[in-house]
């Protein structure tokens, strides 16, 4: 019987981490649970959703490690949910089955090459060979915006992945973001946008429309948005491995979130 | 501006003062009213103070020109104004940036001054830092320069009306919805719920998808059987702490968009636990379209001397079938 605490594990994340860790990431911290807790098994995943809760419990895990927020606000404040009628039943059932929760969130982004959400998710589409030497930046035997789309669904099994651009346009040089850091599509070097999510306009760069109108213009541009959980939780599974090599004490692995949508016929 | 495009561009230019084959919406009556008036009558019209801080306003053109003819909608991308062009009317009214941006400016944002990526992870709810200007000047943006373009020489006047649209009795963008969808027996009074017929959220899907002309942009989360009778109506970007406000008495949220890491793992966790409830999203761009629709209407109200039509927006988005 294993009696590493989840102070531990977060204590060897830091120590394995490679690079220094941001102490001053709000994200990065306990949500639910106690660091003297003893850890029986650890789950990664993208969201720390009920279903994921039982799910891990089932597979004999009590610390959880998400991606993203527990408590449906990025900044995890229980205040503006704890009214809610989801709210308590889901404290309960962590409460009753000595969950610990401790989001690894800002210094996975830190990791830059490493970052394993980019490294899961180019793992996931099968473009890690293509790789230029500029960040997140690819460069694949030419295809059209339609059948790289239709391919990327295929792998993902994206059910709701959405699609800007001329089906027809010819692509080849991929900027690859996860969740919601979607890069701009208008940089020189860039034919497709690959990413997770993006507030549709009033950003930094208004991605759909601006495609829409480059298309209009004959300049061919796309834009692939295959959903947060999606374009992130591939990762999910190398910061499984990656605990894995540090916490050999306790079973670790991925337990996913799932694409959250279907989409209309 | 590299060949192809060039030829593009001058194809679509030249289509702007050719003679056109469709209905002329533009038309006045009566005495020449300036772009600057018809914003004048806008703002007496609506009522309560004007916020000069919100996102409304011109974004091109000559606030003293003429007007020819009024168009409204929720994004006024080329392909839009192209049509205003041929149908003769010069000022278009939109809820959505010109310039693909919150700045709203025909010169494109600061980019990174290598490769490709302007956003930083871990920026999801603070503005990302600006990054330093680039030691040589970026190269001329084609699409922001071809819109700028475009929109000079065919004189149009471009103004934007969200924030003050938005904050009218019954919301407009809500009252949009409801008119579309044919629901304006089943509303309560600021359009903020309607109460329909009870259906498979399936099937009210299906209905959206067709009354919205939607493509590729509706995303669901609830189980398509579950059945369903009241329909929170929320147009636009909506934060979590409205769906937690409007969830509890609603089958149904029926959004533009949302922050899928906060409202859709809120909608996704609810019905885990029991919850028959669901979550549909059909795109910001969309969601606000029919109440520009309105908005046109409105206008011919408040501006009796131009004509004012809405152009109906394509759903940016399209999908692969797996």
């Amino acid at each position: 019987m294993s009696t590493v605490t989840a102070a531990e594990v977060v204590s060897r994340m830091k120590a394995n981490h490679g690079i220094p860790w941001s102490e001053r990431s709000k994200r990065d911290t306990f949500k639910f649970g106690g660091p003297e807790t003893v850890v029986k098994g650890i789950a990664t995943t993208m969201f720390c959703s009920y279903g994921v809760l039982k799910r891990a419990v089932e597979a004999g895990c009590n610390m959880i490690i998400p991606h993203e927020d527990t408590y449906w606000n990025d900044a995890d404040v229980t205040s503006i949910v704890s009214g809610d009628a989801s709210y308590q039943p889901k404290v309960d059932f962590m409460r009753e089955h000595d969950i610990v929760i401790y989001r690894m969130h800002d210094n996975v982004h830190a990791m830059g090459k490493a970052d394993f959400t980019y490294i899961g998710l180019a793992r996931a589409l099968g473009i890690t060979q293509y790789e230029t030497a500029t960040l997140h930046h690819f460069l694949l035997p030419e295809t059209t915006l339609g059948e790289m789309a239709a391919a990327f669904q295929k792998r993902l099994g994206d059910k709701a992945i959405r699609v800007v651009g001329d089906p027809k346009a010819k692509m080849s040089r991929l900027q690859l973001g996860v969740g919601y850091a979607t890069p701009n599509v208008n940089a020189p070097d860039v034919d497709v946008v690959v990413s997770g999510e993006l507030q549709e306009a009033d950003g930094m760069l208004d991605d759909p429309a601006y495609v829409l109108d480059a298309n209009t213009l004959g300049i061919a541009k796309g834009w692939i948005m295959l959903g947060h959980n999606v374009s992130e939780e591939q990762g999910m599974l190398e910061m499984a491995e990656w605990i894995k090599g540090f916490v050999p004490e306790v079973p670790v692995q991925l337990v996913r979130s799932n694409e959250p949508f279907w989409a209309p016929k | 501006m590299h060949e192809i495009s060039r030829r593009r561009f001058v194809a679509l230019t030249a289509a702007g003062v050719a003679a056109t084959p469709l209905p002329m919406w533009g038309g006045v009556t009566g005495a020449p009213v300036t772009a600057q008036q018809v914003v004048d009558r806008i703002q007496k019209s609506i009522g309560g103070e004007w916020n000069p801080k919100s996102v409304d306003g011109f974004k091109a053109g000559d606030p003293l020109a003429a007007v020819t003819g009024i168009v409204t909608t929720s994004l006024a991308s080329l392909d839009v104004l192209n049509l205003a062009v041929k149908a003769g009317a010069n000022m278009i009214i939109t809820s959505e940036p010109t310039f693909f941006s919150k700045a709203d400016t025909p010169t494109p944002p600061v980019r990174r001054a290598f490769g490709g990526a302007g956003r930083r992870p871990g920026a999801a709810e603070a503005p990302p830092p600006q990054p330093p200007p680039p030691a040589t000047p970026a190269p001329p943006d084609l699409v922001f320069m071809g819109k700028d373009e475009f929109i000079k020489k065919h004189n149009l006047i471009v103004w934007r009306f969200s924030d003050h649209w938005g904050l009218r009795t019954p919301n407009p963008f809500a009252q949009g919805l409801v008119d579309t969808l044919g629901w304006s027996k089943f509303a309560n009074g600021d359009m903020s719920q309607v109460s329909v017929p009870e259906t498979s959220l399936n099937a009210l899907v299906a209905h959206v998808k067709t009354g919205l002309k939607s493509r590729g942009g509706m995303r669901i989360v609830g189980d398509p059987k579950v059945q369903v009778r009241k329909i929170a109506l929320l147009p636009g970007s909506t934060p979590i702490e409205t769906a937690l406000k409007v969830l509890p008495d609603a089958d149904v949220i029926l959004a533009g968009e949302v922050r899928e890491w906060e409202t859709v793992e809120y909608v996704r966790d609810t019905i885990d636990l029991g919850g028959k409830k669901a979550l549909v999203l059909v795109g910001r761009i969309v969601s606000e379209d029919p109440g520009m629709q309105v908005c046109a209407q409105w206008l011919k109200t408040v501006v009796p001397e131009v004509r004012s039509t809405w152009l109906p927006v394509v759903d940016p988005y399209w999908r692969p079938t797996l």
